[in-house]
Protein backbone atom coordinates (compact mmCIF):
# COMPACT_ATOMS: atom_id res chain seq x y z
CA UNK A 1 0.00 0.00 0.00
CA UNK A 2 1.28 3.28 -0.66
CA UNK A 3 2.67 5.28 1.95
CA UNK A 4 0.68 8.75 2.61
CA UNK A 5 2.67 10.84 5.09
CA UNK A 6 3.17 13.85 4.61
CA UNK A 7 7.35 14.11 6.00
CA UNK A 8 8.88 16.56 4.05
CA UNK A 9 11.89 15.66 2.03
CA UNK A 10 14.31 16.97 -0.88
CA UNK A 11 11.22 16.72 -3.25
CA UNK A 12 9.19 19.68 -1.51
CA UNK A 13 12.11 21.65 -1.92
CA UNK A 14 11.71 21.35 -5.76
CA UNK A 15 10.55 24.52 -7.81
CA UNK A 16 6.78 23.95 -8.32
CA UNK A 17 7.30 23.11 -12.47
CA UNK A 18 10.17 20.70 -12.31
CA UNK A 19 8.14 17.79 -11.88
CA UNK A 20 7.85 15.45 -9.15
CA UNK A 21 5.46 17.17 -6.87
CA UNK A 22 1.85 18.54 -7.50
CA UNK A 23 1.62 22.39 -9.02
CA UNK A 24 -1.58 22.88 -8.31
CA UNK A 25 -0.98 21.72 -4.83
CA UNK A 26 -4.18 18.71 -4.80
CA UNK A 27 -3.40 15.17 -5.05
CA UNK A 28 -3.87 13.01 -8.59
CA UNK A 29 -7.39 11.93 -7.29
CA UNK A 30 -9.25 15.23 -6.77
CA UNK A 31 -7.59 16.68 -9.82
CA UNK A 32 -8.83 13.99 -11.70
CA UNK A 33 -12.36 14.56 -10.11
CA UNK A 34 -11.77 18.37 -10.99
CA UNK A 35 -11.27 17.19 -14.83
CA UNK A 36 -14.02 15.00 -14.55
CA UNK A 37 -16.17 17.37 -13.42
CA UNK A 38 -15.33 19.84 -16.22
CA UNK A 39 -15.81 17.56 -19.19
CA UNK A 40 -19.48 16.84 -17.17
CA UNK A 41 -20.03 20.60 -17.24
CA UNK A 42 -19.74 20.51 -21.00
CA UNK A 43 -22.27 17.31 -20.80
CA UNK A 44 -24.67 19.27 -19.77
CA UNK A 45 -24.11 22.85 -21.45
CA UNK A 46 -24.90 20.81 -24.84
CA UNK A 47 -28.15 19.97 -23.20
CA UNK A 48 -29.11 23.56 -21.96
CA UNK A 49 -27.85 24.82 -25.10
CA UNK A 50 -29.90 22.54 -27.21
CA UNK A 51 -32.94 23.38 -25.01
CA UNK A 52 -32.48 27.45 -25.26
CA UNK A 53 -32.00 26.42 -28.95
CA UNK A 54 -35.33 24.75 -29.32
CA UNK A 55 -37.37 27.02 -26.82
CA UNK A 56 -36.10 30.23 -28.83
CA UNK A 57 -37.20 29.02 -32.35
CA UNK A 58 -40.28 28.88 -31.23
CA UNK A 59 -41.31 32.06 -29.79
CA UNK A 60 -44.16 32.27 -32.14
CA UNK A 61 -45.62 29.40 -34.41
CA UNK A 62 -48.39 29.92 -37.07
CA UNK A 63 -48.22 26.40 -37.37
CA UNK A 64 -48.24 25.08 -33.64
CA UNK A 65 -48.72 26.86 -30.67
CA UNK A 66 -45.61 28.40 -29.20
CA UNK A 67 -42.89 26.86 -26.01
CA UNK A 68 -45.52 26.37 -22.75
CA UNK A 69 -45.68 28.31 -20.19
CA UNK A 70 -43.59 25.66 -17.52
CA UNK A 71 -46.28 27.74 -14.23
CA UNK A 72 -48.92 26.60 -16.35
CA UNK A 73 -47.39 22.50 -16.02
CA UNK A 74 -45.21 22.25 -13.08
CA UNK A 75 -48.39 23.64 -11.13
CA UNK A 76 -48.79 20.44 -8.98
CA UNK A 77 -48.14 19.39 -5.41
CA UNK A 78 -48.20 16.05 -3.49
CA UNK A 79 -51.57 15.87 -1.57
CA UNK A 80 -53.02 18.81 -2.82
CA UNK A 81 -54.40 17.81 -5.70
CA UNK A 82 -56.09 19.83 -8.35
CA UNK A 83 -55.08 23.18 -6.56
CA UNK A 84 -52.78 25.58 -9.45
CA UNK A 85 -49.13 25.53 -7.06
CA UNK A 86 -47.06 26.25 -9.81
CA UNK A 87 -43.34 26.29 -8.37
CA UNK A 88 -43.98 25.13 -4.92
CA UNK A 89 -42.88 21.52 -5.58
CA UNK A 90 -39.96 22.47 -6.85
CA UNK A 91 -38.61 25.10 -4.46
CA UNK A 92 -39.54 22.43 -2.03
CA UNK A 93 -36.71 19.93 -3.83
CA UNK A 94 -34.22 22.67 -4.52
CA UNK A 95 -34.40 23.15 -1.04
CA UNK A 96 -33.65 19.68 -0.10
CA UNK A 97 -30.54 19.37 -2.78
CA UNK A 98 -29.18 22.50 -1.18
CA UNK A 99 -29.81 20.95 2.34
CA UNK A 100 -28.36 17.62 1.39
CA UNK A 101 -25.22 19.59 0.22
CA UNK A 102 -24.60 21.28 3.04
CA UNK A 103 -24.57 18.19 5.44
CA UNK A 104 -21.87 16.84 2.86
CA UNK A 105 -19.60 19.78 3.21
CA UNK A 106 -20.06 19.45 7.21
CA UNK A 107 -19.14 15.73 6.23
CA UNK A 108 -15.87 16.84 4.08
CA UNK A 109 -15.33 19.37 7.22
CA UNK A 110 -15.50 16.63 9.91
CA UNK A 111 -12.96 14.41 7.78
CA UNK A 112 -10.49 16.95 7.77
CA UNK A 113 -10.66 16.87 11.82
CA UNK A 114 -10.48 13.21 11.20
CA UNK A 115 -13.83 12.91 13.49
CA UNK A 116 -15.75 9.36 12.01
CA UNK A 117 -18.59 9.58 14.12
CA UNK A 118 -19.37 12.51 12.56
CA UNK A 119 -18.19 11.68 9.15
CA UNK A 120 -20.59 8.93 9.18
CA UNK A 121 -23.71 10.79 10.44
CA UNK A 122 -23.40 13.65 8.10
CA UNK A 123 -23.05 11.41 5.53
CA UNK A 124 -26.12 9.70 6.56
CA UNK A 125 -28.30 13.06 6.29
CA UNK A 126 -26.86 13.66 2.83
CA UNK A 127 -27.53 10.27 1.31
CA UNK A 128 -31.42 10.58 3.09
CA UNK A 129 -31.69 14.14 1.10
CA UNK A 130 -30.03 12.81 -1.48
CA UNK A 131 -33.29 9.81 -1.70
CA UNK A 132 -35.88 12.35 -0.90
CA UNK A 133 -34.96 14.61 -3.88
CA UNK A 134 -35.15 11.31 -6.35
CA UNK A 135 -38.33 10.73 -4.82
CA UNK A 136 -39.51 13.91 -5.50
CA UNK A 137 -38.31 13.91 -8.84
CA UNK A 138 -40.14 10.26 -9.50
CA UNK A 139 -43.47 11.92 -8.24
CA UNK A 140 -42.71 15.01 -10.91
CA UNK A 141 -42.27 12.72 -13.82
CA UNK A 142 -45.12 10.64 -12.79
CA UNK A 143 -46.95 13.54 -12.87
CA UNK A 144 -46.09 14.95 -15.92
CA UNK A 145 -46.55 11.82 -17.78
CA UNK A 146 -50.17 11.43 -16.34
CA UNK A 147 -50.72 14.57 -17.94
CA UNK A 148 -50.12 13.36 -21.26
CA UNK A 149 -45.81 14.48 -21.68
CA UNK A 150 -44.61 12.13 -24.21
CA UNK A 151 -41.14 11.57 -25.75
CA UNK A 152 -42.43 11.81 -29.32
CA UNK A 153 -45.51 14.65 -29.21
CA UNK A 154 -46.01 17.45 -27.26
CA UNK A 155 -49.65 18.08 -26.13
CA UNK A 156 -48.61 21.35 -24.00
CA UNK A 157 -49.64 23.54 -26.93
CA UNK A 158 -51.80 26.06 -24.83
CA UNK A 159 -54.12 27.43 -27.29
CA UNK A 160 -55.75 31.21 -26.46
CA UNK A 161 -58.73 29.64 -24.81
CA UNK A 162 -56.02 27.86 -22.68
CA UNK A 163 -53.94 30.54 -21.90
CA UNK A 164 -57.11 32.91 -20.68
CA UNK A 165 -58.01 30.10 -18.43
CA UNK A 166 -54.66 30.09 -17.20
CA UNK A 167 -54.32 33.77 -16.90
CA UNK A 168 -57.29 34.13 -14.46
CA UNK A 169 -55.84 31.39 -11.97
CA UNK A 170 -53.77 32.74 -8.63
CA UNK A 171 -51.47 30.85 -6.34
CA UNK A 172 -53.41 27.86 -5.09
CA UNK A 173 -56.86 28.33 -6.93
CA UNK A 174 -58.54 25.28 -8.47
CA UNK A 175 -57.20 24.02 -11.49
CA UNK A 176 -58.23 21.11 -14.24
CA UNK A 177 -57.81 21.42 -18.00
CA UNK A 178 -60.52 22.24 -19.80
CA UNK A 179 -61.38 20.98 -23.44
CA UNK A 180 -59.79 23.22 -25.91
CA UNK A 181 -56.98 24.43 -23.40
CA UNK A 182 -54.51 22.27 -24.90
CA UNK A 183 -53.34 21.64 -28.36
CA UNK A 184 -50.40 20.35 -29.88
CA UNK A 185 -47.05 22.30 -29.23
CA UNK A 186 -43.60 21.92 -30.06
CA UNK A 187 -42.07 18.67 -29.69
CA UNK A 188 -39.25 18.28 -28.22
CA UNK A 189 -40.50 20.49 -25.03
CA UNK A 190 -41.54 17.41 -23.01
CA UNK A 191 -38.64 15.03 -24.74
CA UNK A 192 -35.61 18.14 -23.62
CA UNK A 193 -37.17 17.98 -20.14
CA UNK A 194 -37.03 13.73 -19.87
CA UNK A 195 -33.68 13.88 -21.22
CA UNK A 196 -32.21 16.71 -18.82
CA UNK A 197 -33.99 16.10 -15.75
CA UNK A 198 -33.09 12.86 -16.53
CA UNK A 199 -29.73 12.48 -16.98
CA UNK A 200 -29.60 14.82 -14.07
CA UNK A 201 -31.16 12.64 -12.23
CA UNK A 202 -29.62 9.88 -13.11
CA UNK A 203 -26.36 11.89 -11.52
CA UNK A 204 -27.70 12.08 -8.30
CA UNK A 205 -29.00 8.72 -8.23
CA UNK A 206 -25.03 7.83 -8.88
CA UNK A 207 -23.88 10.21 -6.34
CA UNK A 208 -26.04 8.69 -3.93
CA UNK A 209 -24.27 5.39 -4.69
CA UNK A 210 -21.33 6.83 -4.48
CA UNK A 211 -22.13 8.10 -0.82
CA UNK A 212 -23.27 4.98 0.31
CA UNK A 213 -20.17 3.60 -0.18
CA UNK A 214 -17.80 6.06 0.52
CA UNK A 215 -19.84 5.84 3.95
CA UNK A 216 -19.65 2.34 4.31
CA UNK A 217 -15.99 2.42 4.04
CA UNK A 218 -15.46 5.88 6.49
CA UNK A 219 -18.12 3.47 8.95
CA UNK A 220 -15.78 0.43 8.99
CA UNK A 221 -12.60 3.10 9.33
CA UNK A 222 -11.10 2.26 6.25
CA UNK A 223 -10.09 6.36 6.13
CA UNK A 224 -9.33 5.89 10.05
CA UNK A 225 -6.22 3.42 8.92
CA UNK A 226 -6.22 5.89 5.66
CA UNK A 227 -5.24 8.65 7.45
CA UNK A 228 -7.36 10.95 5.44
CA UNK A 229 -10.54 11.46 4.65
CA UNK A 230 -9.91 12.61 1.13
CA UNK A 231 -12.40 10.10 -0.36
CA UNK A 232 -15.34 11.73 0.99
CA UNK A 233 -14.31 15.13 0.02
CA UNK A 234 -14.13 13.68 -4.10
CA UNK A 235 -17.44 12.07 -2.98
CA UNK A 236 -18.09 15.70 -2.03
CA UNK A 237 -17.00 17.29 -5.23
CA UNK A 238 -19.25 15.41 -7.10
CA UNK A 239 -22.32 16.03 -4.83
CA UNK A 240 -21.99 19.70 -5.67
CA UNK A 241 -21.62 19.73 -8.62
CA UNK A 242 -24.76 17.82 -9.28
CA UNK A 243 -26.42 20.69 -6.62
CA UNK A 244 -24.91 23.05 -9.07
CA UNK A 245 -26.21 21.35 -12.13
CA UNK A 246 -29.63 21.37 -10.53
CA UNK A 247 -29.25 25.23 -10.08
CA UNK A 248 -29.80 26.09 -13.72
CA UNK A 249 -32.05 23.21 -14.61
CA UNK A 250 -34.25 25.01 -11.85
CA UNK A 251 -33.70 28.23 -13.61
CA UNK A 252 -34.09 27.38 -17.33
CA UNK A 253 -36.89 25.10 -16.66
CA UNK A 254 -38.61 26.10 -14.29
CA UNK A 255 -38.32 29.84 -13.70
CA UNK A 256 -38.20 31.01 -17.15
CA UNK B 1 15.99 5.81 -13.03
CA UNK B 2 14.80 6.22 -9.52
CA UNK B 3 11.02 6.27 -8.87
CA UNK B 4 9.24 8.40 -6.72
CA UNK B 5 6.46 6.28 -5.19
CA UNK B 6 8.59 3.68 -3.10
CA UNK B 7 7.17 2.93 0.07
CA UNK B 8 8.00 5.67 2.72
CA UNK B 9 9.08 8.33 -0.06
CA UNK B 10 7.54 11.19 -1.50
CA UNK B 11 5.33 10.39 -4.62
CA UNK B 12 3.39 12.96 -6.38
CA UNK B 13 0.69 10.08 -7.33
CA UNK B 14 0.11 9.59 -4.08
CA UNK B 15 0.49 12.85 -2.06
CA UNK B 16 -2.09 14.02 -0.21
CA UNK B 17 -1.81 17.76 0.97
CA UNK B 18 -2.72 18.13 4.62
CA UNK B 19 -6.39 18.99 4.97
CA UNK B 20 -7.31 22.30 6.62
CA UNK B 21 -10.44 22.87 8.27
CA UNK B 22 -11.95 26.70 7.47
CA UNK B 23 -14.70 25.42 10.27
CA UNK B 24 -18.42 25.70 9.81
CA UNK B 25 -19.53 29.01 10.28
CA UNK B 26 -19.05 29.98 6.23
CA UNK B 27 -20.36 27.13 5.46
CA UNK B 28 -23.59 27.64 7.22
CA UNK B 29 -23.67 31.33 6.05
CA UNK B 30 -23.20 29.66 2.35
CA UNK B 31 -26.23 27.71 3.08
CA UNK B 32 -28.07 30.47 4.30
CA UNK B 33 -27.30 32.58 1.37
CA UNK B 34 -28.35 29.56 -1.16
CA UNK B 35 -31.46 29.22 0.82
CA UNK B 36 -32.20 32.87 0.95
CA UNK B 37 -31.60 33.45 -3.02
CA UNK B 38 -34.34 30.42 -3.36
CA UNK B 39 -37.07 32.29 -1.32
CA UNK B 40 -36.26 35.40 -3.38
CA UNK B 41 -36.68 33.82 -6.59
CA UNK B 42 -40.21 31.85 -5.50
CA UNK B 43 -41.18 36.01 -4.29
CA UNK B 44 -40.02 37.52 -7.51
CA UNK B 45 -41.82 34.58 -9.52
CA UNK B 46 -45.08 36.08 -8.64
CA UNK B 47 -44.02 39.66 -8.12
CA UNK B 48 -42.95 40.58 -11.37
CA UNK B 49 -44.39 40.13 -14.69
CA UNK B 50 -42.93 37.16 -17.05
CA UNK B 51 -40.36 39.04 -19.39
CA UNK B 52 -36.87 39.99 -20.07
CA UNK B 53 -36.12 41.56 -16.81
CA UNK B 54 -37.26 39.09 -14.39
CA UNK B 55 -35.62 36.40 -16.80
CA UNK B 56 -32.33 38.15 -16.31
CA UNK B 57 -32.51 38.65 -12.25
CA UNK B 58 -33.14 34.75 -12.28
CA UNK B 59 -30.28 34.18 -14.70
CA UNK B 60 -28.03 36.91 -12.02
CA UNK B 61 -28.86 34.75 -9.04
CA UNK B 62 -28.37 31.54 -10.56
CA UNK B 63 -24.38 32.75 -10.87
CA UNK B 64 -24.21 34.04 -7.65
CA UNK B 65 -25.47 30.49 -5.95
CA UNK B 66 -23.27 29.04 -8.76
CA UNK B 67 -20.27 30.92 -7.30
CA UNK B 68 -21.59 30.31 -3.75
CA UNK B 69 -21.42 26.09 -4.42
CA UNK B 70 -18.16 26.40 -6.56
CA UNK B 71 -16.19 28.91 -4.22
CA UNK B 72 -17.42 27.67 -0.90
CA UNK B 73 -18.52 24.08 -1.09
CA UNK B 74 -16.65 23.46 -3.76
CA UNK B 75 -13.29 24.54 -1.57
CA UNK B 76 -12.65 26.62 -5.19
CA UNK B 77 -11.80 29.75 -3.59
CA UNK B 78 -8.94 28.14 -1.50
CA UNK B 79 -7.50 25.97 -4.56
CA UNK B 80 -4.24 27.35 -6.32
CA UNK B 81 -5.57 30.21 -9.19
CA UNK B 82 -3.74 27.94 -11.18
CA UNK B 83 -6.37 25.41 -10.60
CA UNK B 84 -9.11 27.32 -10.39
CA UNK B 85 -8.53 29.34 -13.96
CA UNK B 86 -8.22 25.59 -15.67
CA UNK B 87 -11.66 24.66 -14.35
CA UNK B 88 -12.96 27.83 -14.79
CA UNK B 89 -12.02 29.59 -18.32
CA UNK B 90 -13.60 26.88 -20.20
CA UNK B 91 -16.78 27.20 -18.85
CA UNK B 92 -16.54 30.70 -19.93
CA UNK B 93 -16.81 30.01 -23.47
CA UNK B 94 -20.02 28.04 -23.08
CA UNK B 95 -21.65 31.69 -22.62
CA UNK B 96 -21.00 32.22 -26.13
CA UNK B 97 -22.23 29.32 -27.31
CA UNK B 98 -25.18 30.06 -25.26
CA UNK B 99 -25.44 33.61 -26.70
CA UNK B 100 -25.15 32.82 -30.78
CA UNK B 101 -27.57 29.55 -30.23
CA UNK B 102 -30.38 31.90 -28.62
CA UNK B 103 -29.76 34.47 -31.41
CA UNK B 104 -29.84 31.74 -34.26
CA UNK B 105 -33.08 30.07 -32.53
CA UNK B 106 -34.84 33.09 -32.94
CA UNK B 107 -34.07 33.71 -36.35
CA UNK B 108 -35.50 30.04 -36.90
CA UNK B 109 -38.72 31.33 -35.13
CA UNK B 110 -39.14 34.02 -37.37
CA UNK B 111 -38.13 32.34 -40.66
CA UNK B 112 -40.48 29.25 -39.90
CA UNK B 113 -43.53 32.39 -40.85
Amino acid sequence: MANHSQTPNAFENQTMWAGGRSPFNVSYGKLMMWIFLLSDAFTFSSLLVQYGAQRFSNVVSPITTEWPDPASIFNHFPFMHGLHLPLLFVSVMTFILIASSVTMVLAVEAGHRKSKKEVVRYMVYTIIGGAAFLGCQAWEWVTFIHEGARLDSNTFGITAQGKEHLGKLSFGDHFEWMLGDRTNGPVPFAALFFIVTGFHGFHVFSGVVINVVVTIMAYKGVFEKRGHYEMIEKAGLYWHFVDLVWVFVFTFFYLI
Amino acid sequence: MEFYNKPGEYDAINYIPPGESHGTKELWKTFWILLGITIFDFIIYFAMDPGGWRNFIFIFFGLVKAYFIVGAFMHMKYEKITLALIILVPVVFIFGLIAGLLYEGNAITWAKW
